[in-house]
C-alpha cells in the first residue's frame, strides 16, 4: 500500500511537470508580446525593454524555463504580471469558489443520475425508457453556455428568482450549478444504465432471483453494488474535470472562480498566472483521481491496490 | 424493417407476440432514433448547405432601418440584430463555417485515430507503448484550457481551429480502433493472409480495417456532434473565427450583451440550431451503433 501510494504520487508529479512544460512551451512559442499589456500607453522601445527585463522575458527561453523550474522546486510559482503579487495567492483566492461550485454540481448530479440510470435499466425497452433515452441524448446535445443563457433569461431576468451573475448570496450558485448538472446528469445516467443492464443480465442475478431474492434487493444490493466502481470512477473523473475549470459556466455567470480567472489571464498574456492556474488545478484534479482510486478497496474487497494497475 | 434478430419464418411463436418481444422493440426503437435523428440533422444541414442559393438578405451588411426586429417580422423570419442583419441568414451562413470546421476536424481526427489505433493494435511493442502513452498524457491535460490557449495564442483561423479540434478528438477513434484490431488480429483470416505472404500494411489496410470500419465510423460520426459543440464553445469564449464571418457560437456571444434589453432571440435561436444538429447527429449515431452491434452479433 505505501509503495502503491508512492508510485501514484510520483506519477502525479510527472504528469504535473509534463502539463506545466507543455503550457510553458506553448506560451513562449506564441507570437505577440505580453510586455505591451503592462507598459504605459504608447510605450517607447526602452519602456518595453524595461518591462520585459522586469518580467525576465529578455532571457533566452531555455534559461527562463530552468529558472522557472528552479523556483518551482522551492515552492515559488512566480508573480502575476497584472496583480503584482504571488500568482499562487491569486489562484488560491479564487479556488474556493470553483470548488464550491464543483462539489455542489457533482452532489446534485449523483443524486439525480443514479436513480435515473437505474430506472432506465429496469425499464429497458419500454416507451418511457425511449423517452428518457432521447432526453438524455438531448441533454448532452445543448451547448452549456447556451443552457446558461436560457436559464439566465428565464430565471434571472424575467422571473428574477435568482441573481443573474457574480457571487452575491448563496442563491447565486443555483443557476451555474443547474447548468452544469443538466449535461452531467445526461452523461452519468447513461453510464449507470449501461452498467446496470450488464449486471442485471449477469448469471448471478438470475440465480439470486431463482432463490427468491426480492427485485428491489436484486437491483440495489446485487446489481448496483457491482456497478458502483465504474460509476464512482466516472463521478470522480467528472469532478476532477470540473476542478480544471468549468470555464464556460463561470464566464457566463461571471462566477469568480479559476475558470474566469484563466480566461482573463489568457487575454492579458499573464504568463505566471496562467501557469499557476494550470498547475494548481491539474495537481488538484490528479489528487482527486488518486483519492477515488483509494476508495476502490472499500467498495469492493476483491480489489487490492497493488494490482489496481490494470 | 430491420428484423435481423427475429426472423419470423423460423419460429412457431405468433407474429403478434414476436412484435412485442424485447429484441423487436429494441430494433424498432433504434429505427425511431435513427429517423428522428436524420430528421433533426436534415432540418439544419439542408438549409445550411443551400444558404448561398436561398433568397436571403446579406449576413454581413445589415439594413439600418430594420434593427432589432423580433422573429416573424415581414421579410425576416427569425428577426434581426441591432445592426439590422437578418438572423436566419446569419445562422445559415455561420452554419457553413461551423459545419465545415466540424467535418474537416472529424475527417482529420478519424484518419489519425484509425491509423494510429490500427498501428498500435497490430504492431504492438514499442509502437503501442508510444501511442498509448501519448493517449494517456493527453487525457491528463485540461483540454478546453489547452485549446483555448492554442487558439488565443496562434490566432483563430479556420485552419488552427480545425487542427485544434482534431487533436482534441483523435484519442476516441484511436482507442476504439486499437481495441478492435487487437481482437481482429487473432482471427483465422488474418493468419491465412499472413500465410499467403501478404505484407503487414496490406493486411491492415485491405483486410482488418474493412472489417472494423463500420463500428469506427459510427464513433467518428458521433464526434461530429462534439466538434460542433467544441467549435461553438471556442467561439463563445472569443476564440472563434473572426467576425464579421459569423459562426454559431459567435452569434450567441454577440447576443449575450443584448438579451437583457429584451432581444432574447439573438441568443436562443442560434442555440436551438446547434442543439438540433447535435441532437440529430447523436441520435443518428446512437441508432446506427445499436444496429451495427446487432448486425455483428448476428453474423458472428
Amino acid at each position: 500500500m505505501p509503495r502503491y501510494l508512492l508510485k501514484r504520487l510520483l506519477q502525479t508529479v510527472l504528469t504535473a511537470w509534463f502539463t506545466v512544460t507543455v503550457v510553458f512551451v506553448l506560451l513562449r512559442m506564441a507570437p505577440g508580446d505580453p510586455a505591451v499589456n503592462y507598459a504605459p500607453p504608447n510605450p517607447s522601445s526602452e519602456q518595453l525593454a524595461a518591462v520585459r527585463h522586469e518580467f525576465g522575458l529578455d532571457q533566452p527561453v531555455l534559461g527562463q524555463y530552468l529558472t522557472y523550474l528552479q523556483h518551482l522546486l522551492r515552492g515559488d510559482i512566480g508573480e502575476s504580471f497584472q496583480f503584482r503579487q504571488s500568482a499562487l495567492q491569486v489562484v488560491l483566492d479564487r479556488l474556493p469558489y470553483t470548488i464550491t461550485l464543483a462539489v455542489a454540481a457533482i452532489a446534485v448530479t449523483a443524486l439525480l443520475a443514479i436513480p435515473l440510470g437505474v430506472w432506465m435499466a429496469r425499464r429497458g425497452n419500454t416507451a418511457g425508457e425511449l423517452g428518457a433515452n432521447i432526453a438524455t441524448i438531448a441533454g448532452q446535445s445543448m451547448p452549456d453556455f447556451w443552457i446558461g443563457f436560457v436559464l439566465l433569461i428565464v430565471f434571472a431576468v424575467n422571473l428574477q428568482w435568482f441573481p443573474p451573475s457574480g457571487f452575491t448570496s448563496m442563491s447565486s450558485i443555483v443557476l451555474p450549478c443547474l447548468t452544469i448538472v443538466i449535461l452531467q446528469v445526461a452523461l452519468v445516467s447513461r453510464l449507470v444504465r449501461r452498467e446496470m443492464v450488464t449486471n442485471l443480465n449477469a448469471p448471478y442475478v438470475t440465480i439470486a432471483r431463482s432463490r427468491g431474492v426480492s427485485e428491489r434487493r436484486l437491483t440495489w444490493r446485487y446489481a448496483f453494488a457491482n456497478s458502483s466502481i465504474p460509476v464512482v470512477t466516472a463521478l470522480g473523473t467528472r469532478f476532477a474535470a470540473m476542478l480544471n475549470g468549468v470555464v464556460i459556466v463561470e464566464v457566463v455567470f461571471k462566477w469568480p472562480g479559476v475558470g474566469e480567472l484563466v480566461v482573463d489571464a489568457l487575454e492579458r498574456r499573464d504568463f505566471p498566472l496562467i501557469q499557476a492556474t494550470v498547475l494548481v488545478t491539474v495537481v488538484l484534479a490528479l489528487l482527486v483521481q488518486l483519492l477515488v482510486d483509494m476508495l476502490y478497496p472499500l467498495m469492493d474487497p476483491r480489489v487490492r491496490l497493488q494490482e489496481a494497475r490494470r | 424493417m430491420s428484423d435481423l434478430a427475429v426472423s419470423p419464418t423460423r419460429t412457431a411463436v405468433p407474429p403478434k407476440v414476436l412484435r412485442r418481444s424485447a429484441a423487436a422493440r429494441k430494433a424498432r426503437y433504434s429505427t425511431i432514433k435513427m429517423w428522428v435523428g436524420a430528421l433533426c440533422t436534415g432540418v439544419v444541414v439542408v438549409p445550411v448547405a443551400l444558404a448561398r442559393v436561398l433568397p436571403l438578405p446579406d449576413p454581413v451588411h445589415g439594413v439600418l432601418r430594420e434593427t432589432s426586429l423580433p422573429p416573424l417580422s415581414p421579410g425576416h423570419l427569425l428577426g434581426t440584430d441591432p445592426n439590422g442583419r437578418d438572423l436566419l441568414s446569419r445562422i445559415l451562413h455561420g452554419g457553413q463555417t461551423s459545419l465545415l470546421i466540424g467535418l474537416l476536424a472529424i475527417l482529420l481526427s478519424g484518419l489519425i485515430g484509425i491509423v494510429a489505433g490500427a498501428a498500435a493494435g497490430y504492431f504492438g511493442g514499442w509502437v503501442d507503448t508510444v501511442i498509448s502513452r501519448l493517449l494517456e498524457a493527453q487525457m491528463s491535460l485540461p483540454l478546453l484550457l489547452m485549446l483555448l490557449l492554442v487558439v488565443a495564442l496562434f490566432g483563430p483561423s479556420i485552419l488552427v481551429i480545425t487542427l485544434v479540434i482534431a487533436i482534441a478528438q483523435w484519442p476516441e477513434p484511436a482507442r476504439l480502433t486499437r481495441a478492435l484490431v487487437l481482437v481482429e488480429r487473432e482471427k483465422p483470416y488474418v493468419a491465412a493472409a499472413r500465410v499467403l505472404g501478404l505484407g503487414r500494411l496490406r493486411i491492415i489496410a485491405r483486410h482488418i480495417i474493412p472489417n472494423i470500419l463500420s463500428q469506427t465510423l459510427v464513433v467518428v460520426l458521433l464526434l461530429l456532434a462534439q466538434a460542433v459543440l467544441l467549435e461553438s464553445a471556442l467561439s463563445f469564449l472569443g476564440a472563434g473565427v473572426q467576425r464579421p464571418y459569423p459562426t454559431w457560437g459567435g452569434i450567441i456571444s454577440d447576443g449575450r450583451e443584448l438579451f437583457v434589453t429584451g432581444a432574447w432571440w439573438l441568443v436562443t435561436i442560434p442555440g436551438v440550431a446547434i442543439a438540433l444538429l447535435v441532437l440529430g447527429v447523436n441520435l443518428l449515431g446512437d441508432g446506427l451503433r445499436d444496429r451495427v452491434r446487432r448486425a455483428k452479433a448476428v453474423t458472428s
